[in-house]
């Protein structure tokens, strides 16, 4: 399959911005996938090698059974500002995966997800009667999308959104006390590597959920 | 407010505000259902106070992120 490899079946590509606008909704995505059980697969777990990223962002949409895309920030916003192309071509090329091939590819599934639930077709026309689904960038609800797209997809005894919410505060106050043991400061927080804080969160959940929540 | 000592609270007796649709609500760590709803979140911080009866409050942004650890002082 892919020499990022990973279990397929649980693999679930993010492509969305990693900057620190993004951060609160980053956080509480990444946290559901994990605590569902499944495996975020993200562009910036690749930036160290030397292999184009292209390449090995197309590795890891071929690795996962599952995406979630967010093209709530493809926008510009100011005068100057360029729109930014890398979540509609990466979606592209997810498409275009589970389209132009056969086999247990064809068996990939994507969420879309938006800021309004129709701003899309002005930029993305060619999505239409997709099922986008909006958060309105409030992280809590793109916990509640996230978690309902899990049990459309058969995941029939997910926790409530409201648990998942109210347990991925508990993870963040138990994060930043932790960390904050370890003398990082608001600016450490706020620039951490992704996969560190993934690191995190898994450590977490396995001290604290897994004994107690169902598995898909 | 609560004034600040090093240790905190054990974990099972920690308050949380935390963001709700349209509200804040308060939950106790542990327990499976929020406690109270607030349209308000000072009025949910005041609520919380009451719940932790001296134990540890952690004030919640919209996001999840930390606003404020309320830690009780250590008893003498």
């Amino acid at each position: 399959m892919s020499s990022l490899g990973g279990d397929f079946s649980r693999n679930v590509f993010i492509n969305c911005p990693f900057d620190s606008e993004y951060t609160p909704l980053l956080r509480p995505l990444l946290f559901t996938v994990l605590f569902l059980d499944y495996n975020p697969r993200i562009a910036s777990e690749i930036f160290d090698s030397g292999e184009a990223r292209i390449n090995k962002i197309c590795s890891l949409i071929k690795c996962s059974k599952y995406s979630i895309h967010d093209i709530s920030r493809i926008q510009s916003r100011k005068k100057g500002e360029y729109y930014r192309l890398n979540m509609p071509l990466e979606l592209g090329i997810d498409i275009g995966c589970r389209l132009a091939n056969e086999g247990i590819l064809k068996s990939k599934t994507c969420l879309i997800l938006e800021k309004d639930k129709y701003r899309y077709q002005k930029a993305l026309s060619d999505l239409s009667n997709s099922d986008i689904k909006s958060h309105n960038n409030d992280p809590e609800t793109l916990v509640l999308q996230v978690r309902n797209w899990f049990t459309e997809l058969g995941f029939k005894k997910a926790p409530s959104a409201t648990r998942i919410w109210e347990r991925f505060n508990e993870f963040m106050a138990d994060f930043h006390e932790a960390r904050g043991r370890d003398g990082f400061k608001d600016r450490d927080f706020e620039f951490m590597p992704v996969p560190e804080y993934l690191d995190f969160i898994k450590e977490w959940i396995a001290e604290n959920i897994r004994q107690m929540e169902p598995k898909a | 407010m609560a004034k600040r000592s090093a240790s905190s609270s054990p974990k099972t007796q920690r308050v949380h505000v935390i963001s709700r649709q349209d509200g804040w609500a308060i939950k106790k760590e542990g327990n499976t259902k929020a406690s109270k709803l607030f349209d308000k979140k000072e009025a949910a911080v005041e609520g919380a106070r009451k719940l932790s009866k001296g134990h540890d409050v952690i004030v919640h942004k919209k996001d999840g992120s930390i606003q404020r650890w309320e830690r009780p002082e250590k008893n003498a």
